[in-house]
């Protein structure tokens, strides 16, 4: 867990808002016609009202849907995208404003883009961002030294940017962002499309960067591992707006009364109707996924394992609490509600 | 002075990376040397069936020529990456551009340095040089002086118009058409004299769409082509200060578009 400093927020917004105007266009071939001369024109609020302050040295997982507004909130920390309304500022630098001095502060991933030159050996692409951020030799050949340890890029170093796989491309992309030892690291969707072992190596060394860099690190993914491996706090934003943001253990603390059961049967397995309290999420062979809801009349999980064990013929059980991923595509679908967000964390 | 360091490190790189495709980039090289050479041929044929156009010679028209074909490769050597530019933008490689600290600009500048564009001043300073020769220039000491300035003037001219236009995609995303038809059509009208043409486009090509500056007009003032003042004689001397102007416009409508882009995130 990370200690909060009491200290400046290393990053601050205040009411973030930002509107598109999106023109309309219809399906097919006529709509596109249709819309080259129509100056029908719909706003759309991408992001509308967002705020937090982040201390230096946390690591935040920054969620939501599609279209919730987490790349625009991005962008505008990076200093690409001026908001509409509201004010931030990323160590003490209004990012919109003052790019260039932003830009020295911050890392930005695109995981779906490369900041790397494609068609250079990779090792051009370091030589040339020490150029970039005016790094001194030395420093230079510190921080690459710790990264091409931690992330095994030498062998990569002579090969083109373009015949790197996606694992090692992205390995080399988050080094490439944090060569010029940036304060603020963004990350956005670092570990799309990677297999297990790669996404496990990147979720290492990100952690490791964050404890011994002391790098703030804000994080957007779809991948709920990442947050519950890495993020100590959480912001989950929703059409536009924050609907939590507090600690990551948090909502699982909220949502813990809602467990799995996982019980294996041996031969005989119980009906449907048989159990209050319990209902099957999942069934497979003779392994079967209950949900658990306690609502404090039915004696508790204890009483209702005793029960199981008691009236069938139980191999195996295991009790899960969910995962965030779980807990947040409930709140997504509408399964469950959270109270409120008070703007307090 | 630092920085321009960075930008040299960056157009090497650049090279580099094109000659990672060394027969893309000599095919290219090759077909910019035979467009032009085709284009000056086919002038050639022209003046030896006309001897004159408009009272224009083989050699001052091939002085019109190289003055043109010259500084376009000087424009084209450091505009040429701003061609493609509406695909970096919607493909969100322009992003990357801006959370760099360095200018946007300078950045695709350098990034796509186009070096085969020695093709265009190879061609240009050949015309150049047998167009003054068969002309018969006499070179005054302002003359010689006044060689560098309007060539100054006229990539100025030329790398102006292609950044106003490439700032066009800022607001409509897409402009490749906008593009072939303005830089790389546009020029073809400046080929030849612009008094063969009518009234309105000469006005166009002397106010509108200055192109006329950058050959015509100073290959005047160098032929010593008095007789034929077109709006007014002065008009020969301006080519710097228009492309000091044009140049001063097209900074100020890319800049407005990069805060169109960045309040838009279009």
């Amino acid at each position: 867990m990370v200690e909060f400093e009491v200290n400046s927020p290393v990053i601050e917004a205040v009411g973030l808002k930002k509107e598109f105007s999106v023109s309309e266009q219809g399906k097919g071939f006529a709509g596109a016609v249709k819309a080259l001369f129509s100056t029908k024109k719909r706003i759309v609020r991408a992001v509308d009202g967002v705020g937090f302050s982040i201390q230096p040295g946390e690591f935040v997982g920054y969620a939501g849907e599609n279209g919730a507004g987490k790349s625009t909130t991005i962008k505008i920390l990076t200093g690409i995208l001026v908001p509409s309304a509201g004010t931030a500022t990323v160590r003490g630098v209004v990012p919109y404003r003052d790019r260039k001095a932003n830009a020295a502060n911050i890392g930005v991933v695109f995981g779906q883009r490369t900041q790397l030159w494609w068609d250079l050996p990779t090792s051009d692409s370091f030589e040339m961002l020490r150029a970039i951020y005016r790094i001194k030799r030395g420093d230079y050949a510190d921080m690459m030294k710790k990264l091409s340890d931690v992330l095994d890029l030498g062998p990569l170093m002579s090969v083109p940017v373009r015949k790197l796989s996606l694992g090692q491309r992205m390995k080399c992309d988050i080094a490439a962002s944090l060569i010029h030892r940036p304060k603020v690291l963004f990350l956005d969707e670092p570990t799309i499309g990677l297999d297990v072992v790669a996404k496990e190596n990147i979720r290492q060394f990100l952690g490791e960067i964050n404890r011994t860099e002391g790098t703030t690190i804000i994080l957007t993914t779809h991948d709920m591992n990442d947050i519950e491996r890495l993020c100590a706090r959480l912001i989950i934003l929703d059409k536009g707006r924050v609907i939590y943001d507090g600690l990551t253990e948090g909502l699982r603390q909220r949502f813990g009364h809602e467990k799995v059961l996982e019980v294996e049967f041996d031969g005989r397995s119980p009906a449907k109707t048989a159990l209050p309290n319990l209902e099957i999420v999942a069934e497979n062979g003779s392994k079967i996924s209950f949900k658990y809801l306690e609502d404090g009349r039915s004696g508790g999980l204890a009483a209702i394992i005793g029960k199981l064990a008691a009236d069938f013929p139980v191999k195996d059980i295991l009790v899960r609490e969910p995962s965030v991923e779980v807990i947040i595509r409930s709140i997504y679908e509408k399964t469950v509600s959270l109270p409120p967000y008070d703007g307090q964390k | 002075m630092d920085t321009l360091k960075i930008y040299a490190a960056m157009a090497l790189a650049s090279l580099r990376a094109r000659l990672e495709y060394k027969v893309a980039f000599f095919a290219f090289l090759f077909a910019v040397i035979f467009f032009y050479l085709a284009q000056l041929g086919a002038l050639l044929v022209v003046m030896v069936r006309f001897k004159e156009i408009n009272g224009w010679d083989m050699g001052q028209m091939a002085f019109l020529f190289g003055l043109l074909t010259f500084s376009q490769g000087f424009a084209a050597l450091f505009f040429n990456g701003l061609a493609n530019f509406d695909r970096m933008l919607i493909g969100g490689e322009f992003d990357r551009t801006l959370v760099r600290p360095l200018s946007p600009l300078a950045q695709i500048i350098v990034s796509k340095f186009e070096v085969s564009t020695v093709a265009h001043g190879i061609i240009g300073s050949v015309a150049l040089y047998y167009g003054a020769k068969l002309s018969g220039i006499h070179w005054t000491f302002w003359k010689a002086a006044a060689l560098p300035a309007v060539i100054f003037g006229g990539v100025l001219i030329q790398g102006g118009i292609r950044l106003a236009v490439t700032a066009v995609a800022f607001w409509t995303l897409k402009n490749e058409s906008l593009v072939h038809t303005v830089v790389f059509s546009g020029k073809e009208f400046v080929v030849y004299p612009i008094t063969i043409y009518n009234d309105g486009i000469r006005f166009f090509l002397t106010f509108i769409f200055p192109l006329a500056f950058v050959n015509f007009y100073p290959a005047q003032y160098f032929l010593d082509k008095r007789g034929e003042t077109l709006f007014h004689p002065a008009l020969q001397g301006l080519t710097p200060l228009v492309g000091v102007i044009v140049f001063s416009l097209s900074l100020w409508a890319w800049k407005a578009g990069v805060d169109h882009y960045q309040s838009s995130g279009s």
